[in-house]
């Protein structure tokens, strides 16, 4: 690219002016005619992009109903930021084209790449961590920014290996890349756990090593435990161990706009809402919090992040 | 001899999705798993992969399996699966969005009839390559681009105003698809149906689907009104290609328009 792009700083200084919307709830298909209905009141709603960006039917309809009653922000899963294929500018038109409908607080996905060979594996695979990958994934979000005009917010995935290649601790490479390119941080508390418990890592040293003042968001789900390895569900109440971290990322990052996932066995919406809700107990430590004790059931094998609510569910 | 330290990303990526993607696996490095994955405390880097592997082919079969729901019913949840694990190894998406994962699925039964090779056909490859183009079709007007709530004719509404809605769709089948779709919906389990023609409109109104079986005339009529054809052209042609009696259809005819309308076939023109 020939074209000089703008500097960090256009960027890190709106993320910093970004204020805490609150609590919010991702929104999904089975959730649509209550949430028109009762206007419950949730602080947010979190959409994923990719189910709405094509949409000319009922999904786009409901979201630009939504997005005039409640503030939305747009959560992409095909960004392929880390892909050594080139930028999907396709994509990126019909993302900008969605953001300037539905105007959004910001505009994240996530640090990983999707697939290579114009194929598109549709996981959240994890990229290598070093000065090579962590040049080009900064270039990349660099050229991304400009185009959307505005910065992207990136989050840390669930990740179920390491590669022999890497040189830098994953909160070094997110600090660095924030650093570089202004972009904000999405920290997913429970996918911190998740990969610390399958990679060998202590995740209250990555929340801690984090750029605090970067992070814009917090996400929060429940996990399915396999024994020796974890997967990120998104399919159930979030565990104890997790609610702590976030905790302590909340007391780190003065709080933050915080969301609950729930994509799998997706339960009626206020039992989803109240879930949400528990994190007030866990903002001033965890003195106040009742807990329960962990019980880990091995489980047989599941599929992380699941995708039922990728894809359209017609209404007759 | 590659220096396995120093691995460009993209050769570390395309190895990954090579051992992803395919369903035995080949590395087009001269690498093992563990030269490029570190082992943990639990699990060894053989594992850590096959964590990724098995939730690729998952993750995908279920999406296929919410695309075709009903034809998973009619083939059996095990033959569904190893006709949609066959079409993910030849077709991976290319797309960024799983929406269209399923489109060429149809076109992919058709290729892999289990009797593509035998003189005698059998019946129901061809009932299954029917019904996953109707849900495949399904789900595309579902999402189609178009405008639900406007132009929506009343009683007072000449016949010269009304044309069919973008969102109306005609199907012509071999097997009674229509039904079989509605009684899986239903929750009826249907059997395995008799070949047998068949005719269906699926139409959307305010964002829902509808899904109608028509007579063999009903479909001739809406597929002249949508190739171009005023109602007074249509219902001539309907006239002299069943020879019916034109004061017989114009009595009958008041019920058609009413039931055309209430059920999204028709709208008013745009400048109407
Ligand atoms: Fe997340």
């Amino acid at each position: 690219m020939s074209e000089i792009l703008k500097p960090a700083s256009t960027y890190s200084d709106i993320v910093k002016t970004i204020s805490n919307p609150g609590l919010g709830l991702g929104l999904r298909s089975m959730h649509f005619d209550y949430i028109l209905e009762h206007n419950p009141p949730v602080d947010w709603f979190e959409i994923i992009s990719e189910n709405f960006m094509d949409s000319g039917g009922r999904p786009r309809h409901i979201l630009r109903k939504l997005a005039d009653r409640y503030p939305v922000v747009m959560h992409g899963v095909s960004l392929s930021i880390g892909s050594t294929d080139p930028i999907n500018w396709e994509y990126l038109a019909k993302l900008k084209a969605l953001a300037a409908e539905i105007k959004p607080l910001w505009v994240s996905d996530h640090l990983c790449w999707t697939g290579i060979n114009m194929l598109n594996t549709h996981d959240l695979l994890p990229v290598v961590l070093n000065e090579e990958s962590l040049k080009h994934i900064i270039g990349r979000i660099k050229q991304v920014q400009d185009y959307l005009e505005r910065p992207l917010v990136i989050e840390n995935p669930s990740t179920y290996l390491t590669f022999k290649q890497s040189s830098i601790a994953e909160w070094d490479f997110l600090r660095y890349m924030a650093e570089e390119t202004g972009c904000g941080l999405l920290l997913d508390v429970n996918n911190v756990y998740v990969s610390a418990f399958n990679n060998d890592f202590d995740p209250v040293h990555y929340i801690k090593q984090l750029p605090h003042d970067r992070i814009v968001q917090m996400h929060i789900a429940g996990h399915q435990h396999c024994g020796d390895y974890i997967i990120d569900t998104h399919d159930r109440n979030v565990v104890d161990d997790v609610w702590k971290l976030f905790s302590l990322a909340w007391e780190l990052t003065g709080g933050v706009a915080t969301l609950l996932e729930w994509d799998g066995n997706i339960p009626d919406f206020n039992t989803y809402h109240a879930e949400l809700l528990k994190a007030k107990q866990f903002m001033n430590g965890m003195e106040h919090a009742s807990t329960t004790p962990i019980q880990i059931k091995k489980e047989n094998f599941t599929v992380s992040n699941p995708v039922s609510f990728l894809v359209n569910d017609i209404k007759f | 001899m590659i220096n396995k330290e120093v691995l460009p990303i993209a050769e570390i990526q395309n190895w990954m999705q090579a051992m992803l993607i395919q369903h035995v696996p080949i590395s087009h490095l001269d690498v093992t798993t563990a030269d490029m994955v570190n082992d943990s405390k639990r699990l060894s880097a053989a594992q850590h992969l096959t964590i990724y592997r098995q939730s690729y082919i998952a993750r995908l079969r279920a999406c296929m399996q919410s695309q075709f729901k009903c034809l998973a019913h009619a083939l059996g949840e095990l033959l569904f699966q190893d006709f949609a694990d066959e079409y993910l190894d030849s077709n991976p998406s290319a797309s960024y969005t799983l929406n269209n994962l399923g489109e060429k699925f149809p076109l992919f039964l058709e290729m892999n009839r289990p009797d593509a090779e035998s003189e005698e056909k059998e019946e129901w490859p061809d009932f299954m390559i029917e019904l996953a183009a109707f849900e495949y079709a399904l789900s595309e007007i579902f999402d189609m681009q178009g405008t639900d709530d406007i132009n929506i004719p009343d009683s007072n509404t000449p016949d010269h105003l009304l044309i069919t809605s973008p969102t109306l769709h005609l199907f012509e089948y071999k097997f009674p698809i229509c039904s079989y779709y509605l009684d899986f919906n239903a929750n009826l389990s249907p059997n395995l149906p008799f070949p047998q023609k068949s005719h269906c409109a699926v139409s959307r109104q305010n964002y829902k689907l509808g899904l109608f079986n028509l007579g063999i005339d009903q479909y001739y009529f809406l597929n002249c009104i949508k190739e171009g054809a005023s109602i007074q052209e249509a219902k001539d042609k309907l006239i002299e290609f069943y020879n019916f009696e034109r004061s017989n259809f114009e009595k009958i005819w008041p019920i058609w328009r009413r039931n055309f309308i209430v059920s999204g076939f028709l709208v008013c023109k745009n400048d109407a």
